[in-house]
């Protein structure tokens, strides 16, 4: 196919034709995901809260992303008067183009994956930085207080959250050796347990791995730490004066961030695409995509079961969280780690 | 190596055109009415009072400046975590001193009461 | 011309104009903006000069970090930029000269014989699964031991700093300790007083009292 393409296009295009085919094969399912994401969450919470969630619009509300979708589109976008109309603007882009381009990165299979780096980990770590200008820059264009005290708010706390994940991740790096996330899935297909459920990185790594989901949920500003836009009191938080497809590009955003953290998660301590069972049992211990899907599945849902679940934090328990309590833990047990992998128990060589 | 970031390049380059589509798509097809009263900032029904970027707590400055420093912590660890099996004991023992120092700093913060917010 | 040096010259573009809006935007935060752009674009330098571990690490300590402090003390500073602007002229000249001789520093560096940037070819293309990080992990633990431990000594420096400039303690808070809250018994909070039993004198007024009420 691919020479094919640089056969009738010539070789520099026909490689940027075929790599941006790529691209448009991870990003459409991407937004299919997130489009269905949405109802997924609708439903799940529904269920929980003993309502049916949405059902009117197509058989089981199965075409309800679309008619939000179409209505959003069909939405006037304002600009208010004294907000700083570029950034205004500027900011959703900002806030989705970091949470898309993490997924160059983000292997499927050990086969599928778009950009093989040595540094991917460090890549996706760098470029999900980045997503809090969108916050800040939307806070500030706009120029309304809810806006600006929940941009702050949001700030304050995804940093805090970076850096507790950050060391988390010091943890996995230590025992696969490697920035390169096929690497690091490989890594935790030999162990002691054979490469079943019991050799992945969420035992040995218990700690990290609590510390590392739970900081994803605090990073794209989920329910109980979406202080950021507590409806309650600070009505939508930054995004209070977006409307219309601007602010659909918000929602898209902290839907592609709630699933790449949920990818990470699977692919960090859960073993990506490998089998849960061991290889010998025939077609249930093949890896394969679909227990990728299962595991991301899986993380996603406990997203929702927390957003249904727990109350919502306050700000000073947050930051203690978050300093006191995962700064502390990671950093124990990465020295416990470090010591472990010294000593002749190692589980890692 | 290079070959490997092109598509990180192109990837980027959609990442962000597709934050920018649907906002053209909706500047072209949605409605454009604009009104005072619509375009003025949420306030729950008062006029603005003031300019809405006021100063705010030093607090937030403090977490930015810690967040940086550990930020580079980090830094450290990651070559660091990953050579950690080729460096053995020898390379372990350097990173506990570094990190005993900067725990030192940590400790600091937590006893002056930096992390506490009321 | 080569892919590569397209790239390069379309972000040496970018970086030039980010660069200069950053000293002539009026408004500090938009400067800072720039300035973010300015840092991204020359990570993109650094990667096509294949030092990937530089290049991201300018991208999450600077863009994402760095970068977050200064918008949020530009942000926070309640500057008057009429007045900031005053002295612009009667400063120039001698911002001028600087500018020149700093300029005509970095010309006398790059031009000199023992620079010889005109025979430098250009790093050899790297393979592409060789890792400058390994490489860089290799080094610092082992030969640059001493620089590494004194970034510690550095960093635990700015920490102290940090908070001995930026610490104010707040008077008028009502912070409760949650530890406290959750240790505390009945006993801390209530007291139960043992009292006789006390007689009602006027069952006449009381009557009354009712009758009023219905």
């Amino acid at each position: 196919m691919m020479e094919f393409l640089q056969g009738i296009l010539g070789n520099e295009a026909g490689l940027t034709v075929w790599t941006l085919l790529k691209i448009v094969a991870i990003v459409a399912p991407m937004m299919g995901a997130v489009a269905y994401l949405t109802l997924a969450e609708r439903k799940v919470i529904g269920y929980m809260q003993v309502r049916i969630g949405p059902n009117r619009v197509g058989y089981f509300g199965l075409l309800q992303p679309l008619a939000d979708g179409i209505k959003l589109l069909l939405k006037e976008i304002i600009l208010p008067t004294q907000s700083s109309k570029g950034l205004f603007l500027l900011a959703p882009v900002l806030s989705i183009g970091p949470a898309l381009a993490a997924w160059a990165v983000v292997p499927f299979t050990d086969k599928l994956v778009l950009a093989n780096t040595n540094a991917s980990l460090l890549y996706i770590m760098a470029i999900t930085s980045m997503g809090v200008y969108g916050v800040i820059i939307a806070g500030w264009a706009a120029n309304s207080k809810y806006s600006f005290l929940g941009a702050l708010r949001s700030a304050a706390q995804i940093v805090s959250y970076e850096i507790a994940m950050g060391f988390a991740l010091v943890g996995v790096l230590m025992v696969s050796g490697s920035l390169n996330l096929v690497d690091i899935v490989n890594q935790q297909g030999h162990g002691v347990a054979g490469g079943s459920a019991l050799s992945w990185n969420w035992l040995p790594l218990f700690p990290l791995f609590i510390v590392y989901l739970i900081s994803g949920v605090a990073e794209t500003n989920r329910a109980p730490f979406d202080v950021a836009e507590g409806e309650s009191e600070i009505v939508a938080g930054f995004h209070v004066e977006y409307s219309g497809m601007a602010f659909a590009v918000f929602f898209l955003a902290e839907y592609a961030n709630m699933i790449l953290v949920a990818a990470m998660t699977s692919l960090m301590f859960l073993g990506g695409w490998l089998s849960p069972f061991p290889a010998s049992w025939g077609v249930l211990g093949a890896s394969g995509f679909i227990w990728m899907a299962l595991k991301i599945s899986l993380v996603l849902f406990c997203f929702l079961w927390f957003r249904a679940t727990f109350p919502r934090y306050r700000y000073d328990q947050i930051m203690r969280l978050g300093w006191k309590v995962f700064i502390p833990v990671t950093l124990v047990w990465v020295f416990v780690v470090g010591v472990w992998m010294m000593s002749p128990l190692t589980l890692w060589n | 190596m290079l070959q490997n970031y092109f598509p990180i390049l192109l990837f980027v380059i959609v990442g962000l055109l597709v934050g920018v589509g649907p906002i053209l798509l909706g500047w072209l097809v949605a409605p454009n009415r604009p009104d005072p009263e619509k375009l003025s900032p949420y306030e729950c029904g008062f006029e603005a009072f003031e300019d809405a970027r006021m100063k705010f707590d030093v607090r937030y400055y403090l977490v930015a400046i810690l967040f940086i420093l550990f930020d580079l912590e980090i830094t450290f660890l990651f070559p660091w975590a990953v050579v950690l099996k080729e460096l053995g004991a020898f390379g372990f023992g350097v990173m506990v001193e570094f990190i005993a120092v900067l725990t030192l700093g940590f400790v600091y913060m937590w006893k002056k009461g930096a992390l506490e917010w009321e | 011309m080569s892919f590569p040096t397209v790239v390069f010259y379309v972000l040496s573009a970018i970086l030039i104009f980010a660069g200069l809006r950053v000293i002539t935007a009026k408004n500090p935060v938009h400067a800072a903006l720039y300035l973010v752009l300015a840092f991204f674009t020359s990570a993109g330098h650094w990667l096509l000069l294949e030092s990937e571990f530089l290049a991201i690490s300018l991208v999450l300590v600077y863009v994402g970090a760095v970068m977050v402090l200064f918008l949020f003390v530009v942000m926070m500073l309640d500057i008057n930029f009429e007045k900031l602007r005053e002295g612009f002229w009667k400063n120039a000249p001698l911002a001028g000269t600087v500018g020149l001789i700093m300029v005509g520093e970095m010309v006398l560096i790059l031009m000199s014989p023992e620079a010889s940037l005109g025979s430098y070819k250009g790093a050899a293309p790297l393979a592409a699964d060789a890792s400058n990080i390994r490489e860089l992990g290799r080094l610092i633990y082992t030969t640059y031991l001493w620089p590494f431990e004194l970034a510690a000594v550095v960093l635990l420096v700015g920490m102290v700093a940090a908070i001995a400039l930026t610490m104010r303690k707040r008077k008028d808070t009502k912070f409760v300790n949650p530890g406290d809250q959750v240790v505390v018994r009945r006993d801390d909070r209530v007291r139960l007083v043992k009292m006789a039993a006390v007689k009602r004198s006027e069952p006449v007024a009381e009557a009354e009292s009712a009758d009023q009420q219905a």
